[in-house]
């Protein structure tokens, strides 16, 4: 059974490391970039018979050594798995076979309820490839020659990507110039689309590369990976570029707007419940043929002195169109007069939607006013005077 | 009702454009009349002409229920005349001088109470209106409005234009000479009897009223009876010292004579309530905070509100800006006056002032466009500012003022 | 208007890295008034919340917006945007007065206080600013152009500047607004302060090669 164990210098793993990245992304898209050769595989079963034989470097010889321990290691630790599993599984009364990884995970929020906050600090029982994070395999032979010329650069695979960027890049200018030429203009219909893509964050491409790499090689990643993309020939390199690119979830799509209700008076109405910003509350009623009526707490919106609040109350309505044609009322708790303002225009923005086309829906979106405002107050820090500033230091 | 409405909307946006129309037209009409030979000054006074937004009726009298939510002017001269001592709030005088021209909406609070006015029985015991109303609805310039009608109409006016300033920032305080443990505010009462005397100087003039018995101010000074008001008041203009005396010798003098018939009274006091309220920023020579039945100017406006005299008004206003923090909760008259303030006025007509209605928040508008006041005229603007203002007028003025 | 505010531009943009402390992840757009724009390439792109200063009505101007939040003072952003209403006050009273005087000739004035202050920011806007360079021991004073953003923010500290310093018994509103109507016909102390920077980095243009040498 492997339950987290934390600071332990464990040893590496010789065998597909590329699947532990696949399974920490969880992505779709990271499906295609498995492909990637970026370890070069020594399998200790293809060794030994060259070790006794031929002169082994040092290196090499160490390495083996961690290769094999690791190798005991995960196996032991593979087999407790599979019996605290087949454990678990008879305690909670199911079959040991058929028992998922998400069966673990309930059994053990069952079993070990935790009060902590952080979800990554209550008890879990994953599997061994997964708590145990990838490294990379051997990179030289026997002798210690490394297999890659940019070994000593210490970030081979990472220069290897940035090298064969730049010759596809070269690629598609040659190309462009050859069809140019040619008097052949590129094909519109097959344009490359990259919409809905996004570029692989930093630890997601460090997990492909099985390195570590610094903020400003991966600005460098980036800035060679637009200019391969704004290419017009750039569909040639379809498959080399998807490969670091992500899916981005479609936004207007992510969010189901409910049906409206019918009241007594025949008209129709929504409410939201639980808009919150800062540390204000409020639930707020829509009212579709309405009067422009609003009422707060039972009061008109004379309920915030500001001139501010009143014109957040009225950013919603009047950009959907909607001023004077329905009627708001909200009961609002906590926090302070913004607050509370910002928690019935997020509010009314949400009910709104019920009553107005998709299209509005999404400039609704695009104008920030269908994003929930998770910024909080920022704590004071000790030694310091307030959240960021610090006390004035004179040398003496 | 939706139809309605958008019927409505498109009235409105009719109407600004006519207004528009009518100002190009002005213009025009006036560049015509500078060609030939007409003073420019003379443009800018003169009577501007008559639309949806604007009466030509100028004489308060003649307002009925057609010319509600329509503006109408005060010729400069009357408005000297009422108004240079104070009447109109400070931000509506700034407006008057911008806009060129004294323009008061007629709305129906002072409709009522003008109604009330001409068909009273002034041979019976005055009555007592109080305006009351939330802050910024407009109090004190349908008071205004109403003092304007009187002033025309040969009421003599006792008229104080926001009574609170006397227990909030007295220009001086002394102690009175005549009564024990009490205070004189000499300079303010000085203030008033010039504000009386310009408001009335010219009927005065014309009703030759005189002091019923002689008063005695000290050893060398006295005003014989049978000195005219006039005298009486140039006095106490005169000799600071005895202003106070003089304001409360001159009001028993007035009602003595309106019950005898020989004048019509209309009393106008802003922030009644302000009598009543114990906290003041007065202190006496012990420290101590001086309630406003010790004060001496106080005594004569509390005797004049009494119901024991005739042939007069009393028009009162409450207001929440008059108390001071902590007692601000209510806007209505029981509260604002206490238990004293209800009991010396009872029974007294209610006159509530409201928010703007519809037709004249739109007629507002159309008047701030006229003026060139508002220069943002997004389509929408006005249900913008109909949202955020809850057609409070002086909510409005505010917002509209950084447009 | 000249101003470009950098929400418009923000759209659609891969993933840099993220500026520290942000609550959002780095991919999240700026919000986007604008109705009309990129359905297709938007569509996927996560939007930050719209903070509590941003509105679509006739009071918000994204430059009135960017000038309260110089004059704000501890926070107090209430009384900043008072401060404010009140100069656009007083201009709109003077400009009106102006036009009375000119007998209503609608063509000459401007009225709308928030075009003048639009046209004296314009006005008193620096496109190039001294910098001293250390070169061999000796510092010199070398022209060096100025983004569009810090050009924005000088002429409006400038404005306030000017406006502050004046007497200290007039209200700051009456001061910003002289200051704001002298900006927008092209004269006055902003401007001149601007003439006297340019006029130095002229004379200074020898020295523009040590910006890269």
């Amino acid at each position: 059974m492997s339950l987290r164990v934390f600071g332990l210098n464990l040893l590496k793993n010789n065998r597909s490391l590329l699947q532990n990245a696949l399974r920490n992304n969880g992505a779709p898209g990271a499906q295609v970039l498995a492909v990637a050769p970026y370890t070069t595989q020594v399998t200790v079963q293809a060794t030994p018979a060259a070790v006794q034989k031929q002169k082994v470097s040092k290196a090499m010889k160490a390495y083996l050594e961690r290769a094999n321990e690791h190798d005991e290691f995960m196996k032991t630790q593979d087999l407790e798995f599979q019996i605290g599993k087949r454990h678990l599984a008879n305690m909670m009364g199911a079959d040991a076979e058929t028992f998922t990884q998400e069966d673990i995970n309930e059994a053990i929020a069952y079993l070990f309820p935790s009060g902590l906050f952080d979800k990554r600090a209550r008890p879990a029982m994953r599997t061994p490839e997964e708590v145990f994070p990838a490294r990379k395999a051997a990179e030289f032979d026997e002798t210690g020659r490394p297999f890659h010329s940019m070994f000593y650069t210490g970030k081979p695979n990472f220069f290897q990507l940035l090298h064969d960027i730049v010759k596809e890049t070269n690629y598609l200018y040659d190309l462009e110039e050859r069809m140019l030429r040619r008097g052949n203009k590129p094909d519109e219909n097959q344009k490359l689309e990259t919409a809905g893509f996004q570029l692989l964050s930093k630890d997601q491409l460090e997990r492909v590369l099985v390195e570590h790499i610094v903020d400003i090689e991966y600005q460098s990643f980036t800035n060679a990976m637009e200019r391969l993309m704004s290419s017009p020939y750039s569909y040639k390199s379809k498959a080399f570029i998807e490969r670091f690119l992500k899916p981005l979830i479609d936004q207007s799509k992510q969010l189901e707007v409910p049906k409206p209700k019918i009241d007594e008076q025949g008209r129709q109405y929504i409410t939201t419940y639980e808009c919150l910003r800062k540390t204000a509350r409020a639930d707020v009623t829509v009212r579709l043929p309405g009067t422009g009526k609003i009422t707060i707490n039972g009061q008109d919106i004379t309920y915030f002195s500001m001139d501010e609040c009143r014109e957040q109350l009225l950013f919603p309505l009047s950009y959907s169109e909607m001023l004077g044609k329905v009627d708001v009322e909200a009961n609002v708790e906590g926090g302070g007069p913004s607050g509370q303002a910002g928690a019935i225009r997020w509010g009314i923005a949400m009910s709104l939607r019920s009553f107005v086309d998709q299209e509005m829906i999404e400039s609704m979106r695009l104008a920030g006013l269908l994003t929930r405002d998770y910024r909080r107050r920022e704590r004071k820090k000790f030694g310091q005077e307030g959240a960021r500033r610090k006390y004035t230091w004179k040398k003496r | 009702m939706k139809m309605f409405r958008k019927q409505f909307g498109n009235l409105s946006r009719v109407s600004t454009h006519l207004s528009r129309n009518v100002l190009a037209a002005r213009v025009a009409y006036r560049d015509v009349e500078m060609s030939t030979n007409a003073a420019p000054a003379e443009d800018v006074t003169s009577p501007p002409a008559v639309n949806e937004f604007r009466t030509g009726v100028t004489n308060p009298g003649d307002h009925s229920d057609v010319q509600v939510g329509k503006f109408y002017t005060i010729p400069l001269e009357e408005k000297k005349q009422i108004f240079s001592g104070g009447g109109l709030t400070k931000k509506y005088e700034q407006q008057i001088k911008t806009f060129t021209e004294a323009c008061i909406m007629v709305r129906s609070p002072a409709l009522e109470l003008l109604h009330y006015i001409k068909n009273a029985d002034l041979s019976k015991p005055v009555v007592r209106y109080v305006l009351y109303g939330d802050n910024g609805v407009g109090k004190t310039l349908s008071m205004a409005h109403v003092l304007h009608y009187g002033a025309l109409n040969d009421f003599l006016l006792v008229h104080v234009p926001w009574a609170p300033n006397w227990m909030k920032r007295p220009k001086e305080s002394a102690n009175s000479a005549t009564q024990e443990g009490f205070i004189d505010l000499p300079f303010d009462a000085a203030a008033w009897l010039i504000h009386f005397k310009t408001q009335n100087s010219k009927l005065l003039e014309r009703l030759q009223l005189k002091t019923s018995k002689e008063y005695v101010w000290s050893k060398r000074e006295s005003t014989p009876a049978g000195a005219s008001l006039i005298e009486l008041v140039e006095h106490g203009i005169a000799r600071i010292k005895y202003a106070s005396e003089t304001t409360a010798a001159l009001i028993s003098e007035l009602k003595q004579l309106a019950t005898a018939g020989q004048c019509k009274i209309m009393v106008a006091i802003d922030g009644y309530n302000a009598f009543f309220h114990p906290v003041t920023r007065i202190f006496s020579d012990n420290k101590q905070r001086v309630t406003p039945d010790r004060i001496t100017l106080t005594q004569p406006f509390l005797d004049i509100t009494n119901y024991d005299w005739t042939n007069g008004v009393c028009i009162l206003s409450v207001d929440k800006i008059a108390m001071t923090e902590g007692y601000m909760d209510s806007y209505l008259p029981r509260y604002l006056l206490g238990k004293e303030g209800f009991e010396h006025l009872d029974p007294f007509v209610p006159v509530h002032v409201g928010n703007y209605t519809e037709k004249e928040f739109v007629s507002y508008i159309n008047y701030y466009l006229d003026r060139n006041w508002i220069t943002k005229t997004q389509p929408g603007f006005e249900e913008q500012l109909k949202f955020m203002s809850n057609m409070n007028p002086y909510t409005l003025m505010q917002l509209v003022r950084s447009l | 208007m000249a101003y470009v505010p950098a929400t418009t531009l923000n759209i659609l943009r891969f993933s840099k890295l993220s500026r520290l402390m942000s609550m959002y992840p780095s991919h999240f757009a700026e919000p986007n008034l604008n109705k009309i724009t990129d359905r297709k390439s938007a569509s996927h792109i996560p939007v930050k919340a719209a903070t509590n200063d941003l509105s679509d009505s006739i009071f918000y101007g994204e430059l009135k917006n960017k000038l309260i939040k110089y004059i704000t003072k501890k926070g107090n952003r209430n009384l900043a945007k008072e401060l404010l209403n009140e100069t656009f006050e007083t201009i709109k009273r003077t400009q009106i007065e102006r036009l009375n005087l000119n007998k209503g000739d609608k063509t000459s004035v401007i009225i709308n206080s928030e075009q003048l202050l639009i046209n004296a920011i314009e006005n008193s806007r620096p496109l190039l600013q001294l910098s001293a360079i250390k070169r061999g021991g000796v510092k010199y004073q070398v022209p060096v152009p100025v983004t569009e953003k810090k050009s924005y923010f000088l002429a409006m500290k400038w404005l306030l500047d000017a406006a502050r310093e004046k007497d200290r018994k007039v209200h700051l509103p009456e001061k910003l607004a002289w200051e704001i109507l002298d900006a927008a016909c092209g004269q006055g102390r902003v401007v001149k302060k601007k003439d006297d920077l340019h006029r130095q980095c002229e004379s200074n243009r020898a020295y523009a090669h040590y910006r890269w040498s």
